[in-house]
C-alpha cells in the first residue's frame, strides 16, 4: 500500500498544486476587483462629485478675483489721469514764470494752483498706490486655486489608471480615438502644450495675420 | 465710421466682456453692449442697430461660428463687421471662420495694441469704395 501511495503521489501532487495556484490566482483576481470596484465606487460616488464642486469654486475664485483687480485698475485710472492733466495745465503757465515772463496776477495764481496740485498729487498717489497693493493681494487665489487643481490633477490620474485597467479587464483597445470636425465647430479651447487638438495649431497672431492674409483677409 | 459706433461683445466670461470693453473705451467707443453667447446675442443683433461684432468662439449655447454664420445668412446683418477674439488656434478652424466671412481674427490672449490694429483695419476697409 505505502509503496503503491509513493508511486501515485508524483502524478497527483502537480495537479494539487496547479489547482492550488489557479485557486490563489482566482482569489487574487477576485480581492484586485473587490478592490477595485470599491475605489471605483468610491472615485463615482465621492471623488468626482467633490472635484466638480472644488473646481466650480475655482472658477468663482478667479472670477471673483479678475473682478476684483479690474473694479481696483477702474478706481485707479481718474486720480492718475487727474495728476497728468493738472501737471501738463501747469506746465505752461510755469515755464512762463521760470523764463521770467509772468505777471503778477497770474503768478499769485499759479502759487496757489501748485499748493493745490501737489496735495491732490499726493492724495492721488496713494489712493493708486493703495489700490496696486490692493491688486497685488487679488493675486492670492493662485496659491488656493493651484493647490486645488493639483488635487484634481491626481484624481484624474486615478481614474485614468482604474479606467484604463477597466478597459483591458473588458478587451478593449485603449488607444485614443481621433478627435471629431464637430469638435473644431464647437471649439476645443485654448491651445494646451502636450496636448493633440487633432489638427496644426497657429504659433501666435502673425501666424493668424500670415494665414488670413494668404486668404485674402 | 465715427467713435458712436455701436459695438456687441460675445463672451461667455464677464472678465473678458469687461476687458474687451474698457479697451474699446480706451479707444473712445462707448457704446458697448454685451451677451454671454449667440443665443443671446442673435435677437440682440436683429432688434438693434449694431455696426460692428466682437465675438468668441468656444461659448455654451451657440458658439461664436454658428453666430457669424447666422449674420451672414440674415439680410438685414449680413454686411456687419465681424472680429473673432477667442483661444481657438487651430488652422483649420481659422480657414473654416475665414470661409464663413469673418473680417478679421484675434487669438487669446492679446495685446490692446493688437485690437486696436485688427479693429481700425476693418474700419479702414470699409471705408474704402470696393
Amino acid at each position: 500500500m505505502t509503496d503503491t501511495a509513493a508511486l501515485q503521489q508524483p502524478t497527483s501532487e502537480p495537479d494539487l498544486f496547479a489547482q492550488l495556484a489557479s485557486l490563489t490566482s482566482n482569489l487574487r483576481s477576485a480581492l484586485d476587483r473587490f478592490r477595485r470596484d470599491s475605489r471605483l465606487n468610491a472615485l463615482a460616488e465621492k471623488e468626482i462629485p467633490d472635484a466638480r464642486q472644488r473646481l466650480s469654486h475655482v472658477l468663482k475664485m478667479t472670477d471673483a478675483a479678475a473682478h476684483r483687480t479690474m473694479d481696483l485698475v477702474e478706481k485707479s485710472g481718474p486720480p492718475a489721469d487727474r495728476t497728468a492733466r493738472e501737471a501738463a495745465a501747469l506746465t505752461v503757465p510755469w515755464a512762463r514764470f521760470r523764463g521770467g515772463k509772468i505777471a503778477v496776477a497770474e503768478y499769485l495764481d499759479l502759487i496757489q494752483r501748485i499748493d493745490h496740485f501737489l496735495a491732490a498729487a499726493r492724495t492721488d498717489s496713494e489712493t493708486v498706490r493703495a489700490n496696486l497693493n490692493e491688486v497685488m493681494l487679488a493675486q492670492d487665489f493662485q496659491d488656493l486655486t493651484g493647490q486645488i487643481i493639483r488635487g484634481v490633477i491626481n484624481l484624474v490620474t486615478e481614474v485614468e489608471v482604474v479606467l484604463v485597467d477597466l478597459s483591458r479587464l473588458a478587451g478593449h483597445d485603449a488607444s485614443v480615438q481621433a478627435k471629431t470636425a464637430s469638435d473644431d465647430i464647437r471649439g476645443h479651447g485654448p491651445a494646451v502644450p502636450g496636448v493633440d487638438h487633432g489638427g496644426t495649431v497657429v504659433q501666435g497672431q502673425s501666424d493668424i495675420d500670415d494665414l488670413l492674409s494668404d486668404l485674402g483677409i | 465710421m465715427s467713435k458712436d459706433m455701436k459695438f456687441l461683445v460675445v463672451d461667455d466670461y464677464s472678465t473678458m466682456r469687461r476687458i474687451i470693453k474698457n479697451l474699446l473705451h480706451d479707444l473712445g467707443y462707448a457704446n458697448v453692449t454685451e451677451a454671454d453667447d449667440g443665443n443671446t446675442a442673435l435677437p440682440l443683433l436683429q432688434n438693434g442697430s449694431f455696426d460692428f461684432l466682437i465675438t468668441d468662439w468656444n461659448m455654451p449655447g451657440m458658439a461664436g461660428l454658428d453666430l457669424l454664420k447666422a449674420v451672414r445668412a440674415n439680410d438685414k446683418l449680413k454686411k456687419m463687421p465681424v472680429l473673432m477674439l477667442t483661444a481657438e488656434a487651430k488652422r483649420e478652424q481659422i480657414v473654416e471662420a475665414a470661409q464663413a466671412g469673418v473680417n478679421g481674427y484675434v487669438i487669446k490672449p492679446f495685446t490692446a495694441q493688437t485690437l486696436k490694429e485688427k479693429i481700425d483695419k476693418i474700419l479702414e476697409s470699409r471705408a474704402v469704395p470696393a
